[in-house]
């Protein structure tokens, strides 16, 4: 007899469709697929309805921290490393997504008659999907750990909110009623909980945000509607608790936060995209996505951004930047993935080794991504530079 | 020994006849069985199924009253949870109609539910076949998923769009996906979305329920604490299967009733086989007398006879258990039609035979025969040799035996006294004495034969020799139709007793009905009887009592509230004063009882008295929506309508309690000279277009609950007509034996000049007596036993009182049964006597 499935988990459909999103959605690429377009197989038409990103737009801060709900999707990501009191060393990543399922001038399906003083239609009805990933990198003790949790925008189960920003799916958050805006710094509260480990974080930003790309608008492929809004926040001071099996460290240290809204998807010929986001020593910060083609080259709307010490940025183009794999890290299933770079800027004198602080920090969500925590080491202008940061790989896995 | 084994076998051989019938009679005892265990062992394997579907990794669930829970509770739990890894997903469900299939139409969270099964982390669930756009599923209008089978069976097209009925008002629907590898627990179910699910059942801001995953730890019984600590008053916290078990623990009394029916025809087969053998080993006197004489020891002879029981008995245990898994095919049907008109929604489309039933058949055949056979072996071993060959030694045992069993069956009659009167609630007890009853009657049914013989005898000596001497003939008959006579009267007895149970409770539920049904038309929302989307709505009651020619009119809200004692119905009713008379007090003083009800009190219906142990003036406690409340019972009132029991209770309270202000059900009573019918069409005139409506009068609802109460004696009577099968078998079978055996009487009675049509004439007449005589016996008895069946039986399954009500027909059966398998019986020997050429006939000696 064939195994009796269950009502829960057979009927979560969405949950494998909404699944394949994620992968699409990582910060530092462009457009993405929307939940129900697997990715990779389908460049999915600028969706009708919707707002694109076209042209340069104003940006206006703290209203552009919070949602723009006339686009199809959005993201907030936060990356970042931790030092505990201890000596102990962390990583983390916490990221939120947005997907809207209707236009916002669609109306929602309704029962068929509404009655006066009665309440018809439900609350469950929503017009937003949101997902979030939590992983956690526990460098002594060798472990990656992550989790992943989708939830209707309905209801307050989760949502996002512009002024304060909050975010939220569940008991997780980032923003939320303690963001203060003091002095002119925002101060956003992180909190994320999975088996064995939890965040408690306060996060400050240390740089006013970068907009990547021409002013914020970020192409990613020759279709117009390939494109979305995109600005970082390369340096916010982090301090705060990591709770390991219920024990509470206390921790500092420097994350990243990214953010980009749109409608579009990938270009055709994208297979996925190398993502770095490196924070150095100096005080300067170094973004670039290398997005690869199905023939294994790389795509030349490949971009990033420069911060300098003093706060200048310059965008970066795909002729500016030279990166080769100088090491390989192959999961269990046997795919893939580059575990070392030489990235090289001629224009700026700047010449980095990256490693990541463990091989495996890949996710094993639909579909598979690799976002891990990383070292940097290498010299501008001759002078020796040190460094942290992210990389996202995506795409290496093999579907099956 | 292997002339013992070759003069064994000879004899079977040249009687295949009887060693068929005796197979049949056997099979048949066994198949009951089997097919009982199976049609139960299905029903409940598919409650199970769709059980664990619907359930999945879920350990506990928090419920509410009637009105569910609020949704607000869950948004909290995810929010702000009591402990950060808490796996828990919302449940919305209630019945939709689809044609004229009733399916459960289940709401879920998507997200919510996979991460309850996967652990909590994102795990992949698998993918619903078909379903291109999750989209849909949030968006689209009247989306759902179901099994590809039951799909199938909805005849939906490839557009996937249909029609689904919830509460009697219907809706656009649209299948999206079939549901993978869906098991059989997802038959007759229909998946939608939370929000879909709330708008259809009409129940927004509400949930039916919670799923939680606990580990069954030490932290998670913490954490099991925590919750009940947090949660608002009116709420409760179960483990799912024992609240599963609770559902199925419904029909418990009515499966009960199904297996001891099974067993009843294989006793009627046990008594067969003892026939059978003992039959065969008295036909075989001479040859096993003989066979002494040359040597074969006592251990020997008896080996022989077990060992040709033991054959006998497998081979009708396994043409036993292929018959149950025919007969078994039918009755999964009746049994889940019943289930699904008296307890709950359940679709049996897969027949599962349990192995244990199978084995249990092949050992329960295997020990009928070997214990049927035993007293015959034992006592043909026992013999001398030389006395195995004196037939006349036989049968004045036999009729030394038959005398003997009239104290067996009075000691029969009084153990079946004994358990009824020691035990007071135990169901065992009172089937334990229903067998006893029965055994007794077949014990003393030979004696009754006889004398019945004898004083027949007596009565015609001096008006016809034939008649006198076939009458005497019966009454040494014994050793060979003894037993068949006592099979038949035992089933006959079965009939009678289950035919006058029948009849009485149809005639208590008809008067019940009459007195009960005090308004002149019912109006309700269609669906599943207590089920949260059953609720007429307000404008749709304004219409309808701005009908004229109303007089007045009552209101029900009948719902299932937890209590101590778990689950229970509850009827709430504002009454009017035409109401009261409708209630038949078995406990109380209704003045005093009324005004109690009035002031806030309960009344409880008989079988909940009788299942609660509960009486006038004891506190009964609800789990109301403010927490537990204890209410005082006010009286006890005759109800047949729900085996179960209900809680009856005054709108007014069931509201301030409850907090649920739907109603389900209007009783209209008329104001004089309005016609009904008349009424009935403006009723549904005016709820025309807004909401289905069942409208019916008091007599159409009395015609339905007698149809209801018919079907739900189908089985019964399948049951009684098999166990009456067996018996008829029996009696066939072993006339025809006798008859054959004196074809040497017959005819010396030829040649004293006794005509063919006469001889045939008056083989017919014996076998005729035979069955009436095992009539007169079963007649007696079978009162006793439908007074077993009302008074034990039918009380301590149910609670229910039930006047003996008599009439003819109930006898009719039995009689037909009994006359049909006699003059069967007589046929071909009657035949076969007329032609008998007198020569042959008589060098037979």
């Amino acid at each position: 007899m064939r195994c009796a499935r269950s009502l829960h988990s057979s009927a979560a459909l969405a949950v494998v469709l909404a699944g394949s999103a994620q992968a699409a959605v990582p910060p530092g690429t462009s457009v993405v697929p929307g939940p129900w377009v697997p990715p990779g197989k389908v460049t999915a038409p600028a969706a009708p309805g919707f707002a694109e990103a076209l042209s340069v737009r104003p940006f206006v801060f703290p209203r552009d921290h919070g949602p723009h709900p006339a686009f199809r999707q959005e993201w907030w990501y936060v990356t970042g490393n931790l030092d505990a009191a201890d000596g102990e060393r962390f990583g983390f990543e916490l990221t939120f997504f947005r997907f809207a399922l209707v236009p916002p001038e669609v109306p929602l399906p309704a029962p068929a008659r509404e009655e006066p003083g009665t309440q018809v239609a439900s609350a469950w009805r929503s017009r937003e999907i949101y997902l979030a990933h939590f992983a956690v990198t526990d460098v002594a003790r060798g472990r990656f750990r992550f989790a992943q949790k989708l939830e209707r925008g309905a209801l307050g189960l989760a949502g996002a909110l512009g002024e304060p920003l909050h975010v939220w799916i569940d008991d997780w958050s980032l923003g939320g009623g303690e963001a203060v805006a003091a002095a002119g710094a925002m101060r956003w509260r992180l909190h994320a909980t999975q088996q064995g480990y939890a965040i408690e974080l306060e996060l400050a930003p240390q740089t006013p945000p970068v907009l990547n790309g021409e002013n914020g608008l970020s192409r990613k492929a020759d279709e117009p509607s390939a494109a979305s809004y995109y600005y970082s926040i390369p340096r916010l001071d982090v301090r705060g608790r990591v709770l390991r099996d219920g024990r509470a460290l206390t921790v500092s240290g420097t994350a990243w936060l990214d953010r980009e809204w749109g409608s579009g998807a990938l270009g055709v010929q994208q297979s996925g995209w190398d993502w770095f986001a490196l924070q150095l020593n100096d005080g300067s910060a170094l973004m670039f996505y290398a997005l690869r083609r199905r023939d294994g080259s790389r795509d030349r709307h490949s971009a990033g951004t420069w911060l300098g010490a003093s706060g200048e940025t310059r965008p970066l183009a795909d002729v500016d930047v030279a990166i080769s794999v100088t090491r390989e890290w192959r999961n269990a299933r046997g795919d893939r993935y580059p575990a070392g770079w030489h990235i090289r800027v001629p224009s700026l004198a700047l010449d980095l080794g990256v490693r990541p602080v463990l091989p495996d920090q890949e996710l094993g969500t639909t579909p598979r991504y690799w976002e891990g925590a990383v070292d940097v080491s290498g010299q501008r202008d001759a002078r020796t530079l040190g460094g942290r940061g992210y990389v996202e790989l995506v795409g290496y896995a093999a579907e099956r | 020994m292997s002339a013992l084994r070759a003069a064994s076998l000879r004899h079977l051989w040249r009687h295949p006849a009887q060693l068929l019938l005796a197979l049949v009679g056997l099979a048949l005892g066994v198949g009951t069985i089997v097919a009982v265990d199976i049609a139960t062992a299905s029903a409940r394997r598919a409650f199970e199924l769709s059980l664990a579907a619907v359930n999945g990794a879920a350990t506990q669930q928090i419920v509410g009253g009637p009105r569910g829970i609020d949704e607000r509770l869950y948004v909290q739990l995810r929010t702000q949870p009591p402990e950060p890894l808490l796996r828990l997903a919302p449940v919305v469900s209630g019945y939709a109609t689809v044609g004229k299939r009733v399916m459960q139409l289940i709401g879920i969270d998507p997200f919510a539910s996979a991460a309850l099964d996967a652990g909590g982390a994102g795990g992949t669930a698998f993918a619903v076949e078909g379903v291109g756009e999750v989209r849909a599923w949030f968006t689209a209008p009247g989306s759902v998923v179901m099994s590809a089978a039951t799909a199938q069976q909805l005849h939906i097209g490839a557009d996937g769009h249909f029609a689904l009925e919830v509460g009697g008002v219907t809706h656009p629907a649209t299948l999206i996906g079939r549901i993978a590898d869906a098991g059989p627990g997802f038959d007759g179910l229909i998946v939608t979305d939370i929000a879909q699910a709330q708008e259809w059942l009409g129940a927004t801001g509400r949930l039916s329920r919670i799923d939680l995953h606990v580990a069954a730890d030490a932290a998670g019984a913490a954490l099991l604490a925590r919750l009940r600590a947090l949660l608002p008053a009116g709420l409760t916290l179960h483990p799912t299967r024992a609240a599963g078990r609770e559902t199925f623990a419904m029909t418990d009394a009515f499966t009960t009733n199904l297996r001891a029916m099974s067993l009843l025809a294989l006793l009627v087969g046990t008594l067969l086989i003892y026939g059978a053998v003992s039959f065969a080993v008295l036909q075989r006197r001479t040859t096993i007398g003989v066979l002494r004489a040359l040597g074969a020891t006592r251990r020997e002879v008896l080996a022989l006879v077990l060992g040709e029981a033991a054959v006998l008995g497998l081979a009708g245990a396994i043409c036993g258990m292929l018959l149950g898994l025919v007969i078994g095919r039918g009755l999964v049907g009746l049994v889940s039609r019943t289930i699904n008109d008296l307890y709950f929604v359940v679709a049996v489309n897969e027949v599962s035979v349990p192995l244990t039933s199978l084995l249990k058949a092949l050992a329960a055949g295997l020990a009928t025969a070997l214990a049927a056979a035993l007293v015959p072996a034992l006592e043909v071993a026992a013999s001398a040799p030389q006395l195995a060959l004196a037939r006349s030694v036989l049968e004045r045992r036999a009729q030394h035996v038959a005398r003997r069993l009239v104290l067996v069956s009075l000691s029969l009659a009084l153990g079946a006294g004994v358990a009824v009167s020691a035990s007071t609630h135990s169901l065992l007890a009172g089937f334990v004495a229903l067998f006893l009853l029965l055994l007794s009657v077949a014990a003393v049914t030979p004696a009754a034969l006889r004398a019945l013989a004898h004083g027949g005898a007596w009565l015609v000596a001096h008006t016809s020799t034939v008649a006198r001497l076939a009458l005497a003939d019966i009454a040494t008959s014994l050793s060979r139709t003894g037993v068949a006579i006592a099979a038949l009267g035992m089933a006959l007895a079965a009939m009678i007793g289950v035919a006058i149970m029948v009849g009485s409770f149809r005639e208590s539920l008809r008067q019940w009905l009459l007195e009960s049904m005090r308004a002149d038309i019912y109006v309700s929302a269609p669906g599943v009887s207590d089920s949260l989307e059953r609720r007429l709505d307000p404008q749709v009651i304004a219409a309808l009592l701005a009908v004229p020619g109303i007089r007045a009119h009552s209101e029900g809200r009948r719902v299932t509230v937890d209590s101590a004692s778990g689950p229970l119905d509850l009827n709430a009713v504002s009454l009017v004063p035409a109401s009261y008379a409708g209630f038949r007090f078995t406990r109380g003083d209704p003045a005093r009882a009324w005004a109690q009800f009035r002031a806030g009190a309960i009344l409880i219906s008989e079988p909940l008295a009788w299942r609660l142990s509960l009486a006038p003036d004891d506190r009964l406690s609800l789990d109301t929506a403010a927490g537990p409340r204890a209410f005082t019972v006010a009286g006890v009132y005759r109800e047949y309508g729900n085996d179960r029991g209900e809680v009856l209770m005054d709108l007014r309270e069931y509201r301030q309690w409850w907090s649920d202000d739907g109603i389900a059900a209007l009783g209209i009573y008329l104001a004089p000279g309005v016609s009904s019918a008349a009424a009935a069409g403006a009723l549904r005139a005016a709820g025309h277009g807004r909401q289905a409506l069942l409208i019916r009068s008091n007599a159409d609802i009395r015609e339905l609950s007698m149809r209801i109460f018919e079907r739900t004696f189908v089985i019964t009577r399948v049951l009684y007509w098999l166990a009456a099968g067996v018996a008829a078998v029996g009696l066939v079978s072993a006339l025809l034996a006798w008859e054959l055996e004196r074809a040497r009487e017959l005819a010396l009675l030829r040649s004293l000049g006794l005509t063919p049509a006469g001889t045939a004439l008056l083989v017919m007449g014996q076998t005729a007596f035979m069955g009436v005589a095992a009539l007169l016996a079963a007649i007696p008895a079978g009162l006793l036993t439908a007074l077993t069946l009302t008074d034990v039986i039918n009380r301590r399954a149910f609670g229910w009182q039930i006047g003996l009500h008599l009439g003819a027909e109930q006898f009719t059966n039995a009689l037909w049964l009994a006359l049909a398998a006699a003059l069967a019986a007589g046929v071909y020997p009657a035949w076969r006597s007329a032609r008998l050429a007198l020569a042959a006939g008589l060098r037979e000696e």
